[in-house]
């Protein structure tokens, strides 16, 4: 019970936190913004090219998914500097010197990175169903992709979590996150088909997280297309990460309270 | 009274070798007011580290209220409050938001936390501000804000790492009133850390110290003062410039026990005596019958500087010594001379 309780109240602050600077929640929303606004107006005939994408289906259908999980996968990478602040501000000392449940210290983050990406994904939803987005499989096919999602960010928040507790710098870790932003997300299929790729490029977009996640939640986005192996296969990959990363945040922050 | 820590040949060594604390043993009694005093890298911080938990000793014996702090620290972290060196708090919550945020974390809740943290907030002067965020406060407010938080679950053992570092008097001052309040009021017992000698001097009851991570002295801070020695008393005499009366003045005071040297100066007689406020009547009651008129009286005591100095032969903040000598003066006013 108490566990939960702190988990509940580190939650809550971290909320706080994060709704009371306005500015970081801007600069997360903004690249997908971008993205979706401008990318679906500018490869709209792009994607006319037989062959190439699925067909019968509108660019701003095919990439909304991609730019979903772009935007989980942005966000999460911020997370490690939370952690940085608080160990770098005396914070987490403070927490430590209370009975608080270490591992509800790492949860209350974690669960409020999950919800700030459901947040995120919402709004990134309202904005392309106005420019025309509609999930083929209705809300509970939505309710899905926010759980696949929001499993995602998790384990992207363990790589930035852990970065966060070995190098103590937030500047390290978006430095680092920027530069795998960009390679890992257009050497996948959130923005285009894996055949549209070089051969190189495919090779490691088939092996790209990313991909596995991104095609999860365009089979229940696009007609026709839904498939329980690929939501299977998304989670499994995801949870391998989630496994390895979370499982390197734990033992750093171990060393970190102990 | 039981012992609430108890320390015994404490010793911590960092990754790199440095041995921070080095065979330090001490115990706290309940409800004292305790102080390690010492410069900086003396081994206070780590000490505190060790005693609240946030650091493994590497060998040696502590208990905290009668806990162990390896195997324990978990009933260790429920009775103690802790105020860093460095003014901790979330700037982007408020003053209120910091210290319902602490209590919860030592599991307090509803009305029992709402009225603890609306008390609080008065007892340090922040109610007026208390939903502004702390980000937006001032040194001396945040200090407060952090103070209220270490004691938002009524801890037994309040820990202070070097509670007014970086503070304006004004602010030291305040502080100093809060702490001396609650030792003597809710007999909370204090264990607080200082580099500052008048702080020790005036809130410890029983101090400890410390250099190099080794205890040099310990005391009350009288006592420590009155092993170094002397007080010195300066005595001005009406007629002073007669060298002969100086001269007789300097032997009635030569004969009087308790003195242990005179010194004949252009400014009048310097005594040091072992304890100034005790012979100063004296003085004064043999001048009177030998008809020796006192134009001015002063004293100073050692300062606990001086005692840090013949323990270590250094000064701990050189650059204090003239704001921190602690000086008491009375001045006489002339009395009508009387007939020999």
């Amino acid at each position: 019970m108490t566990f939960i309780n702190d988990t509940q109240h580190l939650f809550v602050r971290a909320l706080k936190k994060l709704v009371r600077n306005p500015i970081l929640l801007f600069f997360s929303l903004f690249q997908p913004i971008i993205f979706l606004v401008l990318f679906t107006q500018l490869f709209t005939k792009f994607s006319q090219v037989p062959g190439l994408f699925p067909p019968g289906i509108t660019y701003l259908e095919y990439a909304t998914p991609g730019i979903l999980l772009q935007n989980g996968f942005s966000s999460a990478l911020q997370s490690g500097t939370s952690v940085v602040d608080d160990i770098n501000s005396g914070f987490l000392q403070k927490m430590l010197v209370t009975p608080v449940n270490r591992s509800a210290i790492l949860l209350g983050r974690l669960s409020s990175d999950a919800f700030r990406v459901i947040v995120q994904s919402l709004i990134i939803l309202v904005l392309a169903y106005i420019l025309g987005f509609s999930a083929a499989t209705g809300l509970a096919g939505i309710l899905v992709m926010l759980i696949v999602i929001a499993f995602f960010g998790l384990a992207w928040s363990g790589i930035s979590l852990a970065l966060g507790l070995r190098t103590r710098s937030a500047e390290t870790v978006f430095g680092i996150a920027g530069f795998l932003t960009f390679p890992l997300l257009f050497m996948s299929t959130a923005l285009v088909p894996v055949t549209a790729m070089p051969s190189w490029m495919q090779s490691v977009s088939n092996v790209n997280p990313i991909s596995y996640a991104v095609n999860a939640v365009r089979d229940l986005a696009i007609p026709h297309s839904f498939s329980l192996t690929a939501i299977a296969s998304a989670f499994g990959y995801i949870g391998v990460i989630a496994v390895l990363t979370l499982g390197a945040t734990l033992y750093l922050f171990r060393k970190v309270v102990s | 009274m039981a012992n609430i820590i108890d320390v015994t040949d404490l010793v911590e060594v960092y990754a790199d070798g440095t041995k921070a604390v080095d065979g330090v043993s001490f115990s706290v009694e309940e409800g004292q007011f305790f102080g390690f005093l010492g410069p900086n890298g003396a081994g206070k911080s780590t000490t505190i580290k060790v005693l609240t938990t946030l650091l493994k000793k590497t060998s040696g014996k502590a208990t905290v209220a009668g806990f162990d702090v390896d195997s324990q620290a978990e009933e260790i972290r429920k009775v103690i409050g802790v105020q860093s060196q460095e003014t901790v708090l979330d700037n982007d919550l408020t003053g209120r938001e910091n210290l319902v945020l602490q209590g919860q974390l030592q599991r307090m809740g509803g009305s029992e936390l709402k009225t603890r943290v609306d008390d609080l907030l008065s007892l340090v002067g922040l109610t007026d501000v208390a939903e502004r965020r702390a980000g937006h406060y001032s040194g001396g407010m945040r200090k407060r804000l952090d103070l209220a938080s270490a004691l938002v679950h009524r801890p037994k053992l309040l820990f202070l790492d070097e509670p007014t570092t970086g503070l304006d008097p004004q602010s030291r001052a305040a502080i100093w009133e809060y702490l001396a309040k609650l030792n003597k009021e809710q007999s909370m017992t204090i264990f607080l850390t200082t580099q500052y000698m008048e702080e020790a001097d005036r809130l410890c009851k029983q101090l400890y110290i410390i250099d190099h991570g080794k205890i040099v002295a310990n005391g009350s801070p009288s006592e420590l003062k009155s092993q170094v020695g002397a007080d010195s008393i300066k005595l001005s005499l009406q007629d002073g410039v007669a060298g002969e009366l100086n001269q007789k003045a300097k032997g009635i005071l030569e004969g009087m026990s308790g003195v242990n040297s005179v010194v004949v100066s252009d400014d009048g007689l310097t005594v040091y005596a072992r304890n100034a406020g005790l012979i100063i009547a004296d003085i004064v009651r043999a001048f009177d019958s030998n008809r020796i008129q006192l134009a001015g009286v002063s004293f100073s005591s050692p300062t606990l500087d001086d005692v840090f100095l013949q323990h270590t032969g250094r000064r701990i903040r050189p650059e204090e010594l003239n704001t921190k000598q602690s000086a008491t003066s009375m001045r006489f006013g002339a009395r009508r001379p009387t007939r020999q």
